[in-house]
């Protein structure tokens, strides 16, 4: 019983929330509990009312923070002033946990805003540990790098990408943050198992979960699935985040929603399924051993 | 096999110049998937630029600011990551469109609005007290040049500029009176005070003396741009005003410099 109350706690801790900005005095006025919060590092690299409103969220919160800026699968190398900017936030907010994505966004000196894919070779892998490794060297910290949500393959990968994130894992240290979500999107879209795609995962490596919703459309005649950020957990990554649970134990999990962003009690009461659905397959683990 | 580096140049070229020939070869699924990632390109920057231009945005009208966007991030995408910063050449981009050189003043709108987003999220900065300039020899004070907060801006218009962002923000009542361009220009001022973003109009002396400033100039510089407007302008009130504003982060000499720690 006791062993019992001690999980229900863990994951009522582990459970948190995306911190987007139209929610932002709520939660300072409010305190709603929550166990945690996640921020894009880079909407409070500026001045002025975020970051202060951050502070004192930062007062009631843990927090995490997850890039989307590093670029850090970009040939080109990674843009120092911004990593200087991401320390910086590191330093001020002691947060809890630091993420980014397996993913480039910067070419030819621009920054196209979007996550976008890497061919899986050995030449992108070095390219990728190596900006892993000097972040990690920066900061002085564990990165935790996210698995994308994909659209198309490049033919000349040569690397699955589980196989690639867990050689990632392997060359720095790094931890990972497996989105379930992005992994469903991917599955649908290049046709491969999710199930076996959570499997080659290197467990013990994973550090957060991320849920989300997605959107079904069709481009030029091809059924696929978009990874926006804009509804409700779905049925089919809920149950994927089951089987992720199973695997890799109480570990932190998001709720992320970004566009068509509700009112603050539906998204937290997305983080109360989250915890249920937790305590349903780990409680019972508890319970049983 | 292609190197990294030319993969992303070509997906850089698929993305902005709408050329994915070299692209689609390297690629399952061809140009519906390349197209996943120019609309989210495109959407996310657009809603970028309709967050930090809403009046511009109400002047033209929806449909019309979303093509002016999308040719504005197609012929000047982003360098940094921080999207906060992605917008500042949008004014000019705007006052060189031919499709809408008819609104002369829109330019304007946008530099106020620009101004607007420099001064919400600017790098904080902690301001000095006139007591920065006690130790400074009479002789030396002509040539001192003082660093401005980067949350203040300055915009002169030839339009009422201040009149018709109000009368076009996204809250602004429907009923208020016709604004007329032939009424004359104005001069502003935009900065933070606290956190919140703060416009004022200042008169031609308080101008001249403070964009003088602003642009590195001395001074000496200062003072003598605002007496050109009026002669019995009251340079020791303006200085001891700018301080009061919180405006001053840095005071130079030619050989010496003297900034604010935090």
């Amino acid at each position: 019983m006791v062993a019992t109350e001690t999980v229900t706690r863990e994951i009522a801790g582990a459970i948190g929330v995306g911190l987007r900005a139209p929610h932002l005095a709520a939660f300072i006025a409010d305190r709603p509990a929550i166990g945690w919060l996640e921020v894009h590092a880079e909407n409070y690299m500026g001045g002025g009312a975020a970051p202060a409103q951050l502070d004192k969220v930062r007062r009631d919160y843990p927090l995490s923070l997850h890039g989307v800026g590093l670029s850090l699968g970009s040939a080109e190398g990674l843009d120092e002033a911004h990593l200087q900017r991401l320390k910086s936030l590191v330093e001020r907010y002691a947060p809890c946990r630091v993420s980014e994505h397996l993913s480039w966004s910067m070419a030819g000196g621009t920054y196209l805003n979007d996550l976008l894919p890497l061919p899986y070779t050995e030449e992108s892998l070095a390219i990728v540990a190596r900006h892993v490794a000097q972040v990690q060297d920066v900061l002085g910290r564990k990165l935790l790098v996210e698995n994308p949500s994909s659209y198309l393959r490049f033919r000349h990968s040569t690397i699955a990408e589980p196989d690639f994130l867990a050689e990632l894992v392997r060359r720095t240290g790094c931890g990972l943050l497996c989105d379930v979500n992005n992994i469903y999107v991917s599955a649908a879209n290049l046709g491969f198992d999710a199930a076996r795609y959570l499997d080659a995962l290197p467990a013990m490596a994973v550090g957060e979960i991320h849920l989300a919703g997605h959107a079904a459309v069709r481009r030029a005649g091809a059924a696929l699935l978009i990874d926006d950020h804009g509804s409700a957990v779905p049925p089919p990554v809920w149950a994927l985040y089951g089987s992720a649970l199973r695997r890799f134990g109480a570990v932190a999990t998001l709720v992320e929603w970004d566009k068509n962003l509700p009112a603050l009690p539906v998204l937290l009461g997305e983080a109360r399924k989250a915890e249920r659905a937790a305590l349903a397959t780990l409680g019972d683990h508890a319970a049983a051993s | 096999m292609l190197p990294l580096r030319d993969v992303q140049a070509e997906f850089r070229r698929a993305l902005l110049a709408e050329d994915e020939t070299a692209l689609a070869v390297l690629v399952d699924g061809g140009a519906a998937r390349i197209e996943v990632h120019r609309n989210n390109l495109f959407a996310s920057l657009g809603e970028v630029l309709r967050d930090s231009f809403p009046s511009v945005c109400r002047l033209v009208d929806e449909r019309f600011f979303a093509y002016a966007a999308h040719e504005f991030i197609r012929r000047h995408p982003p360098t940094r990551a921080v999207l906060a910063e992605y917008g500042g050449g949008f004014a000019d981009f705007l006052a060189d469109f031919p499709p809408c050189r008819h609104l002369a003043y829109l330019a304007d709108v946008a530099r106020l609005e620009w101004l607007m987003c420099v001064a919400a999220t600017a790098a904080d900065a902690m301001p000095l007290g006139g007591a920065a300039l006690a130790g400074v020899a009479a002789e030396a004070t002509p040539l001192l040049r003082l660093r401005l907060h980067p949350a203040l801006g300055l915009l002169a218009s030839p339009f009422p500029v201040d009149r018709i962002w109000r009368a076009n923000r996204r809250d602004a009542p429907l009923d208020e009176a016709p604004i007329e361009l032939a009424a004359g220009g104005v001069r502003l001022e935009v900065h933070r005070a606290g956190t919140e973003v703060v416009m004022r109009a200042l008169d031609a002396p308080s101008f001249a003396f403070r964009q003088t400033l602003r642009q590195e100039g001395t001074l000496e510089a200062a003072a003598t741009a605002a007496l050109a407007h009026d002669p019995a302008f009251d340079l020791a009130g303006a200085l001891g005003a700018l301080f009061r504003d919180g405006a001053v982060i840095g005071v130079s000499t030619a050989s010496e410099s003297c900034e604010a720690t935090s």
